[in-house]
């Protein structure tokens, strides 16, 4: 049972208290981006190039023009007048935004059509005549690293292949060493497939330019608004956008999942159009624009060794890695760190020596590698970190469960300085994958699995102890473009007690309205009840980078305690006035100040607010109103055990997920409701890498999976009835011991899956399987093993 | 996206008259389904086009038709043909190698084809290429057959045939 300390009333922290938010979503009163009409408004649709490679020759709108209510069509050329034809990514990579001469993805953004409303806005792109010369497409990314691949970036000055970057961590000579002289070494070349994140939102926009006011407003689909508008005026600015001429509004998110980080084209060519007409432009992408053209996530090819003694010690662990960054790289990582999170891939266990590295390279695929639910990059370290131990175990054939165990980082071993770098803040490794294993019954199963194995039946039992780093970040090392990723919170309360609270995040379905409010309520003892939550309007909430990678809680989260305790401070001030009574005799209990010893002699916050606005102290500063902006001093380590259970049919290969316990350990519990919603989403989003999801392109550079007939998001029937359960290991340096949940399954689940899959067949000879394992590739698998003939 | 569709039949007529049937590209296009010729460029290359109908998504190629074999002696023909997409939306290219046997006054026909196909297409119809194109194929043979024989044909795409056609190939289908 999770302990309160406010009342029921109050419904502060470990109360599981129903979404505030959920009142409009479920009566369909939300207001998306695609709900914003504005008087005047045009329509844009988006010409899209058919191929993967190719040169634009001729660009023939006059037959879309002739169509009633089409009134322009704007092209790479148009843009280029005013600079804007390329943009930068957040990898201080570029971007075309409408391309000029050649386009380097299918589905690239080619030419835009205007038009007084949408059907008319698809007869026009529909009408619109490209003429290209296609070329051979890159496709592969180990050949495009191949000498004689031909140079795609043709547009960077000296670039003479496909490289990106290069990125390494760790001691290399010493892993090396510790490789050299181990009795076991085992190695599993295994990749993390491009995915999408599929949000049941597309993307979009409304961008309203006022000419008389000379002022953009500019309603979209965007996870981190105020980034955003510096990201406008910045690239706007020489036209006269600058940065108090710019208003970003994030109205409600229909599911984000880092998708909606990044800049698309889309967003700049509606502005540019609206900022030439004076119009109102909206553009709302259809679904199969979403799935081919916007940031696709993972896609790394792992190479992942273990070095490790004959009784089960890891000793130390090697990861190479090549990543597809598509055409451009448009990731969107903190700006030093170019694989994102991945380092924290030596995982749950303690060992000392490890090197990592990445290669990342251009291929004619759409541009990306958002962190989809996850801390950038995470769930690829996650995988192959639990991939590679239960080879390990299976190798030297030592239960998965066992040897995780042996290799735990104990729990009075933190802060755990890793071998990568990073200083794990707590965690109880031991307790989480104990509790898991007594849930599902571990041993018995085990003992099931050699009795259905003798009567030829295929079950599995996979586990994942996965360790995650959230809550990026401290302004040591953490800046988009350069901006710190601290954010914000700013708590102002009306003379009534009644409170508004406003943040730097934005809420795409994560129930801030409901959260943030239980943390004020903690704090300050207003029932939650009566603490508004507003979030994404840049004129009025507090700059702050954004809500992705679970760092709302850690970060934002963080300054609504640190602003609600400035006010309990001034409230102390004041009940001392209003009692007179020195400060040193008050005692806070939530919602009120009273003397100690006299608990009759008493005041609420309620009356203390009042009094800040009727009858403050002399001196004292009247109104009742707190901001701060939070620099975490570390990021948060939430973790997991979570094991899975699989029956496999023998004959048709058909995999059925029996069982899942997830336990989740993210520190102190805010909203245990809104937690294990979090923790059901996310199984379901790392059962759809491990079982169904994939991009597909083949080799002329079409995808072969571009709508949702083809491109397989599992749904309540595909998923299981998920048991979830948790531990908590408070965060020693959060302020309410928080960590943050909501990638943590995303990340966790696949390899808990595919381990559980594996095991299965194990014995049949089958030593790895790539996600996502369908039960094609079982049965093709199984074949070759000979299990089929 | 790259497919290949390969085909055997018989035709009750002698291997002299196949051939010429099969060899001349303005009589065999009046048995394709959706197929037209435009221009004879010279005994050699041809321009047409094609309509297809794939699910949801119709697509209008014009293209080059080359012959770039025509073995009469040893009764071997390749066809090469490269079609663009008329609204730019992409390519299809194909290669299509047709072999004549003869037996007991019958024909034996093969051939094979190779389709590449580019855009919007393979997007959006890929799982649907195959079966219809199978499909397509088949209404070909027929009207081939029938042509030769003397009778008349239809060359129309008919969208709620095909559809039907195709639904019967999906759940009738024994392998």
């Amino acid at each position: 049972m999770i302990e309160c300390k406010t009342s029921k009333e109050i419904g502060g922290m470990g109360h599981s208290k129903k979404r505030k938010e959920d009142a409009r979503f479920i009566q369909g009163k939300g207001h998306y981006v695609d709900d914003v009409k504005l008087p005047g408004m045009v329509y844009m649709d988006i010409v899209r190039s058919p191929y993967a490679y190719a040169k634009i020759k001729k660009i023939d709108a006059s037959k879309a023009l002739a169509i009633p209510g089409v009134l322009a069509v704007v092209t790479g050329k148009d843009l280029e007048q005013y600079n804007l034809h390329w943009m930068p990514t957040l990898m201080s990579d570029t971007q075309m935004v409408l391309s000029t001469d050649t386009v380097m993805y299918q589905a690239q953004e080619v030419a835009a059509v205007i038009a007084t409303d949408k059907y008319i806005a698809r007869d026009g792109r529909d009408a619109v005549i490209v003429e290209y010369e296609p070329m051979p497409p890159v496709m592969d990314p180990f050949k495009s690293l191949d000498p004689n691949a031909p140079v795609l970036r043709t547009d960077k000055e000296g670039k003479t292949n496909n490289h990106i970057w290069h990125w390494e961590v760790g001691d290399k000579e010493k892993t090396e060493d510790v490789f050299s002289q181990a009795d076991v070494v085992v190695k599993q070349q295994m990749h993390i497939p491009r995915i999408h994140v599929a949000s049941i939102e597309t993307c979009g926009c409304v961008a309203a330019y006022n000419k008389v006011e000379n002022h953009l407003t500019m309603y979209m689909t965007t996870q981190a608004p105020h980034a955003i508008r510096t990201v406008i005026a910045l690239v706007a600015g020489h036209v006269g956008l600058t940065e108090e001429k710019v208003r970003v509004i994030s109205p409600d998110i229909g599911g984000g999942f880092g998708g909606k980080v990044p800049v698309y084209p889309g967003y700049v060519i509606a502005i540019a159009v609206s900022f030439l007409t004076g119009l109102p432009v909206k553009w709302i992408e259809d679904r199969s624009e979403n799935l081919q053209a916007d940031s696709f996530a993972r896609d790394y090819h792992i190479t992942a060794e273990m070095a490790g003694t004959k009784d089960g010690q890891i000793l130390a662990t090697r990861f190479k890695v090549l990543a597809d960054h598509g055409y451009t790289d448009a990731s969107a990582n903190p700006s030093k760190f170019p694989t994102g999170l991945f380092s924290i891939g030596t995982g749950s266990y303690n060992y000392h020596n490890a090197y990592m590295e990445a290669d990342a390279v251009y291929t004619n695929k759409p541009p990306g590698g958002v962190a989809y639910r996850c801390s950038f990059r995470v769930t690829e370290a996650v995988h192959a970190i639990e991939r590679i131990t239960d080879i390990y175990a299976r190798e030297i054939g030592r239960d998965p469960a066992d040897l995780r165990m042996q290799n735990f980082i104990k729990k009075d071993e933190f802060p755990w300085a890793s071998p990568t770098g990073w200083s794990y803040d707590s965690g109880d490794y031991h307790a989480g994958l104990q509790k898991a294993m007594d849930a599902i019954g571990y041993h018995e199963l085990r003992k099931e699995q050699t009795e259905l194995r003798k009567q030829g039946k295929l079950m599995g039992i996979g586990i994942s102890t996965f360790t995650e780093v959230v809550g990026a970040g401290p302004s040591k090392d953490f800046d988009i473009l350069g901006i710190k990723m601290f954010d914000s919170a700013e708590i102002r309360v009306h003379p009534t007690g009644k409170a508004i609270a406003r943040f730097g995040t934005k809420s795409q379905g994560q129930g801030h309205e409901t959260t943030y409010a239980q943390i004020v309520a903690e704090e300050l003892g207003i029932p939650m009840e009566h603490i508004q939550v507003e979030e994404g309007d840049t004129d009025t909430a507090p700059y702050g980078l954004g809500t992705y990678a679970s760092r709302s809680t850690p970060t934002a989260g963080a300054a609504a305690v640190m602003a609600a305790r400035k006010l309990r401070d001034k409230a102390k001030k004041i009940a001392a006035y209003l009692l007179e009574v020195s400060e040193e005799d008050l005692e806070w209990e939530p919602g009120k100040f009273f003397v100690k010893g006299a608990p009759e002699k008493a005041k609420s916050i309620q009356e203390i607010v009042f009094a800040s606005y009727t009858n403050h102290p002399p001196g004292m500063e009247a109104g009742f109103e707190a901001t701060h902006y939070y620099d975490p001093p570390n990021l948060t380590f939430p973790s997991g055990a979570y094991i899975c259970v699989v029956d496999v049919d023998p004959e048709t290969c058909h995999i059925k997920i029996r069982r899942f316990v997830a336990i989740d350990d993210c520190g102190n519990i805010i909203n245990p409701m809104i937690v294990q919603g979090q923790v059901h989403g996310g199984l379901t989003q790392g059962l759809a890498p491990a079982m169904y999801e994939e991009l597909i392109y083949d080799e002329a550079g079409n995808i072969l999976n571009g709508t949702f007939m083809d491109y397989l998001v599992p749904t309540a029937v595909e998923s299981p009835s998920w048991e979830t359960g948790h531990t908590v290991t408070p965060s020693p340096h959060h302020p309410i011991g928080a960590k943050g949940v909501g990638e943590s399954p995303t990340v966790g689940a696949p390899p808990a899956i595919v381990n559980a899959i594996v095991d299965a067949v194990s014995h049949l000879g089958i030593k790895h399987l790539e996600i996502p394992v369908t039960p094609y590739k079982l049965f093709k698998e199984l074949k070759a093993v000979g299990y089929f003939k | 996206m790259n497919t290949t569709i390969q085909k055997e039949f018989d035709i009750d007529q002698p291997i002299g008259l196949v051939w010429k049937a099969l060899a001349d590209p303005e009589y065999i296009v009046t048995c394709v389904p959706g197929a037209s010729l435009t221009e004879k460029v010279d005994d050699r290359n041809f321009k047409g086009e094609v309509v297809a109908k794939f699910g949801p998504i119709k697509a209008i190629y014009n293209g080059d038709i080359e012959i770039q074999e025509l073995d009469e002696a040893n009764h071997v023909m390749v066809l090469k043909g490269k079609g663009l997409d008329s609204k730019g939306k992409g390519s299809a290219d194909m290669i299509m190698n047709g072999t004549l046997t003869e037996t007991d006054g019958k024909t034996h026909v093969k051939f094979s084809m190779n389709i590449a196909i580019v855009g919007m297409l393979a997007q959006f119809g890929s799982r649907l290429i195959n079966d219809v194109s199978d499909q397509l194929l088949n209404q070909f043979v027929e009207n081939f057959k029938a042509k030769l024989a003397g009778e008349s044909v239809d060359t129309d795409l008919s969208a709620g045939s095909m559809l039907g056609a195709m639904a019967k190939s999906i759940f009738g289908k024994k392998n």
